[in-house]
């Protein structure tokens, strides 16, 4: 492992937010198609009710634009995909981003052909380490971005108390994870916004940290009920069948009776969380810290 | 292929080495672990542990007396940077006792243990969530000498990363325990039952929407509703059929005793049994339900035969046939299709 010396980046308290918007369906590419340009309205608009969950700087405006999924290997983009979104991103003037999920073997080729249309200085957020490997070896011209899988730490909306919220510390600024990210070319961390969490919880981390909002996801499994719809028993509930992308059509909102947590929903194989208007609040300090130098918005 | 065990005390060490396991694993928390941090996070389990470095020198001794390793469990998702020393001085003194293995997931400590116990060997922990061989080949350069894959994995892909990687151990789960997330991107606590539990059994009330907003249409309503029930059912078996056993004490619960003889053929160094907070007479049963199956393919009995056998030793095939008390469902769907031979399961 080569051990590289990081050099911190910059307060970026003086510069302006970067925004990102995260796409996980392929299919709504056509509907961004029809834009000349992107704002940070046609951002928020994509997130319906739930946009007022989100509190941007007043000079916020579109620079990244992402496709794919952390969550599940069936979600990755078509190389058709990819070339659409690349297109699209040239013509707007932002940054692409690849975004990638924990891997099973049979994901690596098909990665790989997606990688090879990508742009030099196009971003992958990966969320596996063999993955992060692959982008080192075979693609050095990308940029990998430790994604939220990656950046381990408690998001269980039902704690009662910030007091249990702290009973397991995250690893972020553990000089052996900088090592290692460090020496997989890995220049950016990618995380959600905990419930609980303090505007100054991603300060001093020694990698400029974008958030998600206003979903924070709580659990992923392999094991997809949705994903099962289609199949017959024993099949159900199983890792390595075919998917017929189920999740892309429906969505599970719901609480647990008696509770007032936040807004919880399951969206395949995945559970999420909904930032309440306090916790946008403190992701919007944290920015006007220079303690989150980037917004990607993304839905449940 | 040796068999992996829990155990919770130093009484459990001799009646699971005699039921045939040959490695051991479990968890302390130090005394002082507690009053210098404040909470009881040393491992991935709150309880089901030892009670301190008394009760670990004694399993250590005990083991090595019967021939037996013993792995400990430091296998939290993540640590904060200042558990990271008292971590690996934990690990420096279990080596110091003759352990043989800390079970770790947090990337940090792995490379700390690899650079200031190089003689403890790393086990990857099933929290890791490595499942891919350049995956493995990461840890492994991290200094992790085996890789305990996750839980939903399939036997092809356990195959794949044993034949690319024959310098690492791999061990792969066979019973016990069945968390429906993955350990590793599951970032919850198992609250205490009065309070909900694990999430993936809380009492969630989830209604669906249409992407878009609205509901379903009537007839994928009705089809949504029929997995709902599906998906209690396999829930049911998945957490030990109502965490009962059957009969003749042999645990129910998530299996994959029938996909050892190809666990073994592909060169799967251990199979995992789950459970440390279990009662000492599941953790004896599970141990003897796993040996008998493996003496038979240690034996050199065809593959099938090792299978019926395995259906059979609780009694009550048609929990066996419903397909969701697998580890490794495609055994069994595959076996039904006449793949006898095991061939599709080893194939990379």
């Amino acid at each position: 492992m080569t051990n590289m010396m990081h050099t911190p980046t910059p307060n970026s308290g003086t510069r302006p937010i970067e925004l990102g918007f995260a796409l996980v369906d392929e299919r709504e590419l056509a509907a961004f198609a029809r834009h000349d340009r992107l704002t940070r309205d046609d951002y928020l608009d994509q997130l319906g009710e739930a946009r007022d969950c989100v509190t941007l700087p007043d000079d916020a405006e579109p620079t990244h634009f992402f496709l794919g999924s952390e969550f599940c290997e069936h979600l990755l983009p078509s190389v058709e995909a990819v070339d659409r979104a690349v297109a699209l991103c040239e013509r707007w003037g932002l940054t692409f981003g690849l975004v990638t999920p924990i891997a099973c073997d049979g994901l690596f080729d098909p990665l790989r052909a997606a990688l090879q249309r990508l742009p030099a200085g196009s971003e992958v957020t990966v969320n596996d380490w063999g993955v992060a490997r692959l982008v080192q070896r075979e693609f050095p011209a990308l940029r990998p971005v430790a994604g939220r899988l990656l950046g381990k730490m408690l998001k269980d909306p039902r704690l009662p108390s910030a007091t249990w919220a702290r009973m397991y510390p995250n690893g972020l600024r553990a000089g052996p994870f900088r090592d290692i990210l460090d020496g997989l070319g890995i220049g950016r961390l990618e995380l959600d916004f905990p419930p609980f969490g303090a505007a100054d919880m991603y300060a001093g981390i020694d990698f400029p940290v974008g958030v998600r909002a206003p979903y924070g996801y709580i659990a992923k499994g392999r094991i997809c009920k949705l994903g099962s719809l289609s199949l017959d028993t024993p099949e159900k509930f199983s890792p390595g069948h075919k998917c017929r992308r189920e999740c892309l059509g429906f969505n599970e909102v719901g609480a647990r009776p008696g509770t007032h947590e936040l807004p919880t929903s399951q969206r395949g194989n995945t559970m999420y969380y909904r930032h309440a208007q306090g916790m946008a609040a403190a992701v919007a300090e944290a920015v006007n810290n220079g303690w989150v130098s980037r917004i990607v918005l993304s839905g449940a | 292929m040796k068999i992996t065990a829990p155990i919770s005390t130093p009484a459990e060490v001799e009646p699971l080495v005699r039921a045939g396991a040959r490695e051991l694993y479990c968890g302390v928390v130090p005394p002082d672990w507690i009053q210098r941090f404040n909470t009881s996070g040393v491992n991935r389990r709150v309880f089901g542990n030892l009670n301190g470095y008394a009760d670990l020198e004694r399993v250590v001794e005990k083991a090595t007396g019967l021939d037996a390793e013993v792995f400990l469990v430091l296998n939290a998702q993540q640590y904060g940077e200042q558990h990271l020393d008292a971590l690996t001085e934990i690990g420096a003194r279990f080596r110091s006792i003759g352990g043989k293995a800390a079970i770790v997931a947090d990337i940090s400590l792995i490379a700390s243990l690899a650079a200031n116990v190089p003689d403890l060997d790393i086990h990857v922990s099933s929290v890791a969530t490595c499942r891919n061989v350049e995956s493995a080949r990461f840890f492994a350069a991290l200094g992790a000498n085996r890789i305990i894959l996750p839980r939903d994995v399939t036997v092809a892909e356990i195959a794949a990363i044993t034949t690319e990687l024959p310098e690492l151990d791999i061990e792969a789960f066979v019973l016990n325990d069945g968390c429906v997330f993955e350990e590793g991107t599951c970032h919850t606590v198992h609250l205490p039952m009065n309070k909900g539990g694990p999430i993936c059994i809380d009492n969630y009330q989830f209604e669906y929407q249409a992407t878009g907003g609205g509901q379903p249409q009537e007839r994928a309503l009705r089809r949504l509703e029929q997995n709902d029930l599906d998906y209690k059912r396999w829930l049911w078996y998945r957490f030990g059929n109502g965490f009962t056993s059957a009969p003749n004490g042999y645990p129910w619960g998530p299996c994959g005793v029938c996909a050892m003889p190809a666990m073994h053929a592909a060169g799967v160094h251990s199979v995992k049994i789950a459970g440390r907070e279990g009662a000492s007479e599941r953790k004896i049963k599970s141990v003897e339900l796993v040996a008998r199956v493996l003496e038979r393919i240690e034996a050199g009995e065809p593959a099938d035969e090792v299978r019926k056998f395995a259906v059979g030793l609780r009694d009550a095939p048609s929990h066996c046939a419903s397909g969701y008390m697998c580890y490794y469902p495609e055994v069994r769907s595959r076996h039904e299709l006449g793949d006898t031979e095991g061939k599709l399961l080893t194939a990379v």
